[in-house]
């Protein structure tokens, strides 16, 4: 009876500890350079804006070594911004590169896009690298850490961020938001099609 | 005690060594479930007599099917786009090949939208399927894209022959390896 109970339970354990794997296909672009966060939490963040709210400005370093501000595209592009958790992250890292090659989508939907984590400047510079070159910049919200993410309500307990969309128009305000679960990368379309939304 | 321990860890530790091996990705392979291709000239190519549904690998007309697993987020495919649809006409091109060899994608984790995206922004000429609901991706979880797998037939059922983690340089090559490995050069 007591062995009957013991696999039960060390069965039980498997169970649990398979059932919790998160799911990833890493590109090999990054061969074994990707840490695995493991399942988190899907989002751990308290919103704070909401559509129809006025976008908060920043102004970021970018990887170019340039700061760049969100003012920049007012009154002439709409902003498309991803907030991503962390660099060197097995989801973060199969999803910009997704983006890259959606260059002429974006812009013959008169947008742009920012790419933003909570990474420092080098980090990001070495991690983006690896992704080829980025048409869009990436900005560095390190210090002070994540301001920018709490701003947008997007900053986890751990210092990370969502892994979250925001599209603001060319007046500034927010049309989509999008903080999707963490363990999952938020499809092309779902992007593109608030775009084309936005644009009729 | 001491028995049930050394057994209980073994199983512990048998989940995570499966799902690193590449006998299980190549024995889940044989087992996907993919989308039956809308398109007539899709389906026709591959010899699916279904026009909607759930279809297998084994439902493909061909003796050696070569599967890439490829993202449309993965920086190696998309690079490596041009080298895929050459082995494709490598394929299509040798009288020994065409027709018994087929080359298929799978956009492991992808959405219809974002292998359709694919296809069309480097021109793919053989078929790629989606992976809507991670079915494929979950049988696979920890494979680093691209990944092949060279799949025969064994009577009835499937065997995968070949895998390979990551790009080719040479597809004429490639494909010799597989053909050679298949035991049908």
């Amino acid at each position: 009876m007591k062995t009957i109970r013991l696999y039960a339970l060390m069965g039980a354990l498997i169970f649990l500890t398979t059932a919790s794997l998160p799911l990833w296909a890493a590109s090999d672009t990054f061969r074994e350079e990707i840490y695995h966060m493991g399942t988190l939490k899907p989002v751990d963040s308290v919103p704070k804006l909401k559509v129809g709210d006025h976008a908060p400005g920043f102004t970021l370093m970018s990887t170019s070594g340039s700061p760049v501000s969100l003012k920049d595209y007012a009154g002439k592009k709409n902003v498309v911004i991803s907030f991503v958790p962390a660099a060197w992250t097995q989801v973060c890292s199969d999803q910009w590169p997704g983006y890259n090659i959606a260059q002429e989508e974006f812009e013959s939907l008169d947008a742009t896009l920012i790419g933003i984590t909570v990474d420092n400047v080098p980090t990001l510079y070495a991690w983006t690298r690896a992704m080829g070159t980025l048409w869009f910049p990436v900005l560095s919200d390190f210090w002070p850490h994540g301001k920018v993410a709490e701003a947008y309500g997007v900053l986890r307990s751990n210092g990370t961020s969502e892994r979250a969309i925001f599209i603001i128009d060319k007046k500034g305000v927010i049309r989509f938001i999008d903080v999707h679960d963490i363990n999952r990368r938020p499809p092309l379309e779902d992007i593109l099609n608030a775009l084309e939304k936005l644009n009729r | 005690m001491k028995k049930h321990l050394l057994i209980l860890s073994l199983l512990c530790v048998f989940p995570v060594w499966a799902l690193a091996a590449d006998t299980d990705f190549g024995k889940a392979i044989t087992q996907a479930r993919l989308k039956v291709p809308e398109d007539a000239g899709v389906r026709s190519f591959l010899g699916i007599r279904q026009k909607s549904g759930q279809m297998s690998l084994a439902d493909i007309d061909a003796e050696i099917i070569i599967v890439e697993i490829f993202s449309m987020y993965c920086p190696y495919c998309q690079k490596h786009a041009p080298m895929t649809n050459a082995l494709h006409q490598a394929i299509e091109a040798g009288s020994d090949t065409r027709g018994k060899v087929k080359l298929i994608g799978i956009g492991v984790g992808n959405s219809p939208f974002e292998v359709k995206f694919f296809q069309k922004k480097y021109g793919i000429l053989f078929p790629l399927f989606d992976d809507a609901n991670s079915a494929v991706l979950n049988s696979l979880t920890g494979i680093r894209t691209p990944y092949y797998f060279g799949i025969r037939r064994n009577g009835t059922t499937l065997q995968t022959f070949f895998s390979r983690q990551g790009a080719f340089d040479d597809p004429q090559a490639f494909l010799k390896t597989v053909l050679e490995k298949s035991g049908q050069p």
